[in-house]
């Protein structure tokens, strides 16, 4: 290694220590991520507002409200208002959901095979309106059991979930998080490092030291990937020790292909320096080719079966989509090198591609 | 309000002149929309499934129709055993399996009560439940069916009661994600606009020295803050509009409330952002600075403020955080307005928050940006 | 004539300090109406720190300064009425024409429409601009840029004009015809307080103080530092100046 490229090296390290603000939000940020979304996000919903109209006013009907009080899924907010006051208690945002139940329910059980119950739902969130479905569904299947000792299905459903049988949403969300912000500081941090340089002028000044193009540019990268590895290092004793993630598979392949995903990340940061001639423009570049998509389409949040076919495809070409398929298969499923090679090869590819790319645009620059 | 119409002037003229302002104003909030309109979906579509078929009889073939004809699940075909299937949902390629164990049929006409064994992949744990949700309808639908066979007399039967929820869901009655999410997309811009552009375009004042120019002019205080919120407020509602156009021809989505009490919410909205923008300026130093304080809070207003994820079900303390987060009261007010034609008056409390965050933080900022350095 | 009335800039005892780092100390010195005066010294010996108390830019932390009459701790934006300024920093906006960058700062100025039209069309004849009115400033050369700064920086017409290096970066030939600018502003009756580091445009001041680590350690008229110091140039008189104070 030459004289110049190590300085290099060195002034990019002084660089990231000397500004002591953005290293702190380098640090901590992380971390305060971690802790708060870990935490806060959960697509589940619990304690759902309803109100009650009961018309019939029957043993019956009373036994049916009273499962749904003893659940935890609802908080009962009003109970018998007249149809009229409906709409504004939605409009209110009082309740969710109303649950009417007819004047004639306690005849109609005794003597039909089918009693209707009445159920509006506040649809404008769908996901909750799901869950009400799904729980009220619960509710009533429970009911039916206990007014029809006789019942008995002709087959049962034993679900068994695999890797996660508490369903706990960090074991999901925890490793997600760690590929979101490993990309947010690798990508965001290079894309400005070359940008700010060109900026204030100090650029020209390396590029007339005799230093090569692919110097420069790894030379600028080493600082950061030492940077993201302790970043996601620090992550990852979080998640498992603080959210009790697990880690189910192989700790050196897990590091290795962080290393890899650090690279992409990288890479394309650099590549926006390259072609960016402002800071901001290279934050929004970054920001709507990156970290949004990151966010958005690679599964961290919303299952990617669930988009359209087109956004299926893209969702492809994203390094997160693929590193989250790693990561949760290695902490949460054992997954092995064999189980990930199909992931594995296409970050390599990326990363390569993605460095001679920005290596080649960086020496056109200079030419 | 000379010098003010001067300041607005020259604002004006250098939005008009970086062609990245022209392009965020038009392209962003189209670019946007489709983006997370399409991508940001609640609903578990696609599930990829595989069968175990260890009985081979009539039942279990109706099973694997009854799971092939659903929509929400795409079926790979049939696995030779559990194992296997397990082997496919570790490698990610099925998120779901049933098991049809020997005798199933038998078992099912004799009233034995045969156990049908479901495998999930439990790692997203949202999609899980729903899964399970989904598995639990087929199951339910084919259990109504094979009643009568399964081992009960005619009388037994005639005396079961059953209770059918009927569901009315309204305002958004084939539950598209769509529908929630695109007025969220609308908040979300506005945020950005607002924080993110007026904190950028003062700190950029600053490092290039043409702040320090004016704070020697006779400018006061609230005209050189004025000259700088004034535009951006006509940006906002630029985009906004723009944003409701896309949204109306994109999704098919128009407005149901007024339209106007949109705007009038939306005023004091963006006024917030800007104070918050404006009080990040004061801040930060760098650009660099003010990217990072506004990507975290961006970050922050995306996940904390009820856009997709519930409020109501985080934990208490980080529930207390989000009453600090105005995008918060706006993703409900927009909503109101435009699924549920919530009537302005019903939405006083998040105008009331709106107001009391935004004054709080112009005095912050007003207090933070002196025309004095240092 | 009353102190108030010769002096256009008079200060005494002014002291800055950022946290515990004094960067201006129990500086004192008076500028007449009309002269140019000189602020000398190395980088970080106070210069800039003491011209932006006298513009209002910084709160002075004890001493007293009177500026046209007005006080720098209660009267700042009276102060900013009567003064024009001009940093090392470039302070017009790049991506404005030049016409506009002039209007903009004519405007905040509080110049009428009929005014800042007069005005503009004086200063574009005077920097032989007339055919780039249109021009968007960042396509300028250096030099004329920073005389453009100056020139819309004395939109208002003040009485006395602070130039924080206005020179740094420009050529000795737009230099020169910088200073020549400086010379009819000062036949024109106005006070010009310049700080720099070019030590032969020091010569071009009636009176320059050399500052170095917050003090004013020499305040003279150059003729009378060189004799003082037996030197032919400002460079040595300088040299020897913070030479013998730090011994």
């Amino acid at each position: 290694m030459s004289r110049t490229f190590v300085s290099i090296i060195k002034k990019e390290f002084l660089h990231i220590v000397r500004d002591y603000q953005t290293l702190i939000i380098i640090v901590l940020m992380p971390v305060m991520m971690l802790l708060l979304y870990g935490y806060a996000i959960t697509l589940e919903m619990r304690e759902i507002k309803i109100a009650i109209v009961d018309h019939s006013k029957t043993p019956q009907s009373r036994a049916l409200i009273n499962h749904i009080t003893s659940s935890n899924f609802f908080d009962i907010k009003a109970r018998n208002v007249p149809e009229s006051q409906f709409e504004d208690l939605f409009q209110q945002r009082l309740v969710r959901s109303v649950l009417v139940i007819p004047q004639d329910f306690s005849r109609s059980l005794n003597s039909n095979p089918q009693t209707p119950v009445q159920l509006l739902i506040d649809a404008s969130d769908p996901n909750a309106a799901n869950y009400i479905l799904k729980y009220l569904s619960q509710i009533v299947t429970e009911f039916e059991i206990e007014q029809n000792p006789r019942l008995h299905f002709p087959f049962r459903v034993v679900p068994r979930l695999l890797y996660n049988p508490d369903l706990k949403s960090e074991y999901f969300f925890v490793p997600g998080l760690i590929a979101v912000i490993i990309l947010l500081i690798s990508a965001l941090l290079t894309s400005l490092a070359i940008v700010r340089e060109k900026e204030r002028g100090t650029f020209e000044q390396i590029l007339v030291s005799p230093v090569h193009a692919y110097q420069i540019v790894v030379g600028k990268v080493i600082p950061y990937i030492a940077l993201g590895f302790v970043d996601s290092v620090i992550i990852l004793v979080f998640g498992h020790f603080w959210f009790k993630v697990p880690v189910e598979g192989s700790i050196l392949l897990l590091l290795g292909s962080l290393i890899l995903y650090l690279l992409t990340g990288l890479s394309f940061g650099l590549f926006v320096s390259t072609i960016t001639e402002s800071q901001r423009v290279a934050m929004i570049v970054t920001l709507l080719m990156t970290i949004l998509p990151t966010i958005m389409l690679s599964g961290f949040i919303f299952p990617i079966p669930s988009m359209p076919v087109i956004f299926q495809y893209i969702s492809q070409i994203i390094p997160a989509t693929h590193f989250l398929k790693i990561i949760r298969g290695i902490l949460l499923k054992g997954s092995g090198l064999a189980d990930l090679k199909n992931q594995l090869f296409y970050l390599v590819l990326l990363a390569s591609f993605l460095i001679a790319v920005s290596i080649r645009k960086f020496k056109t620059t200079l030419e | 309000m000379q010098r003010l119409l001067y300041l607005i002037q020259k604002e004006f003229r250098q939005i008009r002149r970086e062609r990245m302002f022209v392009g965020i104003i038009f392209i962003m909030p189209i670019f946007q929309l489709i983006l997370l309109g399409f991508a940001i979906t609640t609903d578990i579509k696609n599930v990829s499934m595989v069968l175990v078929d260890e009985d081979h009889s009539a039942f279990s073939r109706k099973v694997e129709e009854s799971f092939a004809v659903t929509t929400a699940f795409r079926y790979l075909g049939a696995v030779q055993n559990v194992e296997q299937a397990k082997q496919r949902i570790k490698k990610g390629e099925a998120q779901l399996a049933v098991v049809i164990p020997y005798h199933f049929e038998r078992d099912v006409k004799s009233g034995k009560s045969p156990g049908m064994l479901i495998l999930i992949d439990g790692v997203d744990g949202n999609s899980a439940g729903v899964i399970a949700a989904y598995v639990g309808r087929v199951a339910e639908r084919l259990q109504k069916t094979w009643l009568p066979k399964s081992g009960l007399s005619p009388i037994q039967i005639k005396n079961l009661h059953l209770t059918e929820l009927r569901t009315r869901m309204i305002y958004n009655p084939n539950l598209k994600s769509v529908d929630n999410i695109v007025p969220g997309i609308l908040a979300i811009l506005i945020i950005i606009i607002t924080s993110f552009l007026t904190g950028m375009s003062i700190v950029r004042e600053k490092e290039i020295g043409t702040l320090e120019q004016l704070m020697v002019t006779p400018l006061r205080n609230w005209e050189l803050l004025a000259g700088k919120i004034i535009p951006m407020i006509a940006v906002v509602f630029l985009l906004l509009n723009v944003g409701i156009l896309a949204a109306g021809l994109i999704f098919g989505l128009w407005i149901k409330g007024n339209l106007f009490s949109l705007y009038a919410l939306a005023l004091l909205f963006s006024l917030s952002g800007l104070s918050l923008g404006v009080f990040v300026s004061t801040i930060s130093q760098t650009q660099q600075q003010a990217m990072f304080f506004a990507w975290f809070f961006m970050i922050f207003s995306i996940l904390l403020s009820g856009f997709f994820i519930p409020i109501e079900n985080m934990p208490p303390l980080i529930q207390l955080i989000t009453y600090l987060n105005p995008v918060r009261y706006f993703m409900i007010v927009i909503r109101e307005i435009y699924l549920k034609g919530t009537p302005i008056i019903y939405l006083w409390q998040q105008a009331l928050a709106m107001t009391v965050f935004g004054i709080v933080m112009f005095v912050l900022a007003g207090l933070r940006f002196q025309k004095r350095l240092g | 004539m009353n102190a108030n009335e010769k002096y256009a800039v008079v200060a005494k005892d002014l002291t800055r300090k950022f946290g515990a780092f004094t960067a201006v100390d129990h500086v004192s010195f008076s500028v007449s109406r009309g002269e140019i005066f000189g602020f000398l010294g190395a980088n970080g010996a106070g210069k800039t720190t003491t011209i932006r108390m006298m513009c209002g830019l910084l709160l002075p932390t004890s001493g007293s300064a009177l500026v046209a009459g007005f006080d720098v701790f209660t009267q700042a934006e009276q102060i900013k009425q009567h003064i024009g300024y001009m940093s090392q920093r470039f302070s017009l906006y790049e991506d404005l024409t030049v016409l506009e960058n002039i209007e903009f700062y004519g405007g905040i100025y509080g110049l009428s429409r009929k005014q800042i039209r007069r005005k503009s069309r004086e200063l574009l004849a005077y920097l032989k601009l007339e055919d780039r009115a249109n021009t968007v400033t960042a396509e300028l050369p250096l030099g004329l840029k920073q005389r453009m700064a100056l020139s819309t920086a004395l939109l208002h017409d003040p009485e006395i004009i602070f130039l924080d290096e206005p020179t740094s970066g420009v050529d000795p030939d737009s230099r020169r015809q910088f200073w020549l600018l400086i010379y009819e502003l000062a036949a024109r009756g106005k006070t010009v307080f310049v700080t720099t580091h070019f030590m032969d445009e020091a010569e071009y001041c009636q009176r320059v103080s050399i500052m170095q680590e917050g003090r004013i350690i020499e305040l003279d008229s150059p003729q009378n530092l060189k004799e003082k110091y037996k030197s032919e140039s400002m460079q040595s008189v300088f040299l020897k100046a913070i030479g013998e104070e730090s011994s």
